[in-house]
């Protein structure tokens, strides 16, 4: 894939206005939705088309109310989550290596989540309790973060360097409970992948308040995360209590990943690249650029959710395998590998 | 006298807040085994154009630092019309002081325009910056630091001159009374440098404005300044105006050269030709000599 497509498409995107591209984005999220709807394998899309419009048997109908509806929600849902949190860690971290994925938040909450599970105190069966175990587990990986860092907290490259340190220990500590607890293997490595099967009604009601109401605390920080991206240094001098904004803008990211990876478990590259597209779309005006993130990370799971579902359904056919399911994760990670290599090629992109 | 209105006036142009005055109390600072500054007492009237000269490492900059309240000393205080910065917020501090450092990162695509609002933060605070409110003082600033016609430029495709003119206006648009400039000359071409010297001395004089600036010529300093003062490891080794203090010693002992002062034939102000470097330069390889 030739980086320069892309950068000449974002520039090109970029002279839209703000609110045009957004709309823009929203009807991608949408389309992501309804592809998302009719991709499976159990319902033709007539079949779908019958139970929007009040018609459809009681299966078609079930399918698409209790299990397809929430699980298109829930895929648009972690995925604005995953990338607001990329974009908030990026902007305080003014690191483009930054993402929940590689600072201990997504490590750590698949720790809590996956410990949990083994500890047998929850499970898919139980949302709640993986959600509290997810947190925990997000935040513990954050303070270990912290306490590594020590003193270079302030510095960028060495945070990235200690976050990378970080998600190693707690995905190995990760392995070590999956040896240890073999029995929930099967289940539990949905938590490792990012999966969108199987999303209830249940997950979708755990979700939405608290992304939403950490969704509203990470904008509420565009003026300083804003700055905090012109350096230390000129941030402080300016006026902004720099390790204050940069501590709010962290437990916000936090949140946001703790809350998506319950929902989804640890989606690859989400975190980490939709930030990048938020960037070259949106400029450096995070007023604008925090819900373009959003409404990017959303269109991202969505259409990865009707990807694997397509794939799902090719690879059922091919296979003759019925149970075959192709996750999610394995989707976003497959094409976020090559659009990491796309922005590393840029140059321009890993500038902070 | 009358006070000077601090909010806006009816015109909707800001003002800045009356005084400018600093004042350090045996200011200390350094890092263990490695002083810095060495007890600075030192007192910027309000209005004054100061220029601080000396070698690298001589504490120029910390010293900058310290006065904008981004470094706690180890020892002494920085007191600004009276007040101790210490006991002020970061966003109160920045409502009086403005800094501009030697170098920051250019963000990826943010406009001229956009850096330049940044400059608002200390005024307009968090919340506030999420309004799009159309802000005189910033054009006034960019306009002022000769940067306008660049307002919706990215900054990183600007020459190392032009964004440091738009780090001034950033700065300028913070309308403080008090401006701390670190090398604001560096990276400039010598027709630049004149020009933010000049601009920096046309809104000194326009808006009363206290300026203490760092610069390593010292024939700029001699030009411009109304004072310099010369540090050396960390203590000031002097300070007058430019006809008195810019000797042939000071060359010496505060810039570690060998070199002539004359006059310039027309401005009368003092010229320097430096010739040579001292042989045994005083660096900050002895500085352990000193306690």
């Amino acid at each position: 894939m030739s980086a320069a497509p892309l950068a000449a498409a974002a520039a090109r995107a970029r002279t839209l206005p703000a609110p045009a591209l957004l709309a823009t984005l929203a009807v991608l999220v949408a389309a992501a939705a309804v592809a998302g709807l009719t991709a499976g394998r159990a319902l033709a899309p007539a079949d779908v088309w019958q139970v929007l419009r009040g018609g459809g048997d009681a299966t078609a109908r079930h399918v698409l109310l209790q299990l397809r509806l929430p699980r298109a929600l829930v895929a648009a849902g972690a995925g604005a989550a995953l990338g607001l949190a990329g974009t908030v860690l990026q902007a305080a971290l003014r690191n483009p290596l930054a993402g929940p994925e590689v600072t201990g938040v997504t490590p750590g909450a698949v720790l809590g989540a996956v410990t949990a599970t083994g500890l047998g105190l929850a499970g898919w069966e139980h949302p709640a309790a993986v959600v509290a175990a997810a947190c925990a587990g997000g935040f513990a990986g954050a303070a270990l973060l912290w306490a590594l860092a020590g003193r270079e907290r302030s510095d960028p490259a060495r945070t990235a360097v200690h976050g990378v340190l970080t998600s190693a220990v707690l995905s190995g500590l990760t392995a070590v409970v999956l040896l240890v607890a073999p029995g929930e293997l099967g289940s539990v490595v949905q938590w490792l992948v990012g999966s969108t099967e199987g999303r209830v009604w249940t997950h979708w009601q755990l979700l939405w308040p608290w992304a939403l109401a950490w969704a509203i605390a990470a904008w509420l920080l565009a003026g300083p995360l804003t700055l905090l991206r012109c350096g230390e240094e000129q941030a402080a001098a300016a006026g902004l209590a720099t390790g204050r904004a940069r501590a709010a803008a962290l437990v916000c990211a936090v949140a946001l990943t703790a809350g998506a990876v319950p929902a989804v478990g640890a989606l690859g590259f989400v975190g980490l690249l939709v930030p990048h597209l938020a960037f070259a779309l949106f400029g450096a005006d995070l007023r604008t650029a925090l819900p373009g993130a959003a409404l990017l990370g959303a269109a991202a799971v969505g259409w990865a959710d009707a990807a694997a579902q397509w794939l799902s359904r090719l690879a059922a056919g091919a296979l003759d395998a019925d149970r075959l399911t192709v996750p999610t994760g394995a989707v976003t990670t497959g094409v976020g590998a090559l659009l990491l290599l796309a922005v590393a090629h840029r140059g321009r992109g890993l500038d902070p | 006298m009358t006070t000077a209105p601090t909010d806006q006036t009816a015109s909707g142009t800001p003002q800045a807040p009356p005084g400018g005055g600093i004042r350090t109390e045996g200011l200390c600072f350094g890092y263990p085994g490695r002083p810095v500054l060495r007890g600075v007492d030192l007192t910027v009237r309000p209005g004054e154009l100061l220029a601080l000269v000396g070698l690298n490492g001589c504490g120029k900059s910390t010293l900058l630092r310290l006065c904008a309240g981004l470094l706690k000393p180890t020892a002494g205080r920085v007191l600004l019309d009276g007040d101790p910065v210490a006991g002020l917020s970061r966003r109160a501090t920045a409502r009086r002081i403005a800094l501009l450092h030697q170098s920051a990162p250019a963000v990826p695509g943010m406009t001229v325009r956009q850096l330049v609002r940044q400059g608002r933060y200390a005024v307009r605070g968090p919340l506030g910056m999420l309004r799009e409110a159309d802000d005189p003082v910033c054009a006034r600033a960019m306009a002022d630091a000769g940067v306008a016609h660049w307002a919706e430029r990215p900054v990183d495709a600007l020459s190392g001159g032009e964004r440091q003119r738009v780090r001034l206006a950033m700065v300028l648009a913070q309308d403080t009374r008090v401006l701390l400039l670190d090398e604001p000359t560096t990276y400039l071409d010598l027709r630049h440098q004149l020009e933010v010297l000049s601009t920096v001395v046309r809104l000194r004089a326009e808006r009363d404005l206290t300026v203490v600036m760092v610069l390593h010529d010292i024939g700029h300093a001699a030009r411009f300044a109304d004072r310099i003062v010369a540090l050396r490891d960390g203590r000031l080794v002097a300070d007058g105006p430019p006809d008195e203090v810019v000797t042939p010693r000071l060359l010496a002992e505060a810039l570690g050269v060998v070199g002539r002062v004359g006059r310039d034939p027309e401005g009368g102000w003092p010229v320097c030709y430096p010739d040579h470097p001292l042989p045994d330069p005083p660096g900050i390889e002895d500085d352990n000599h000193f306690h």
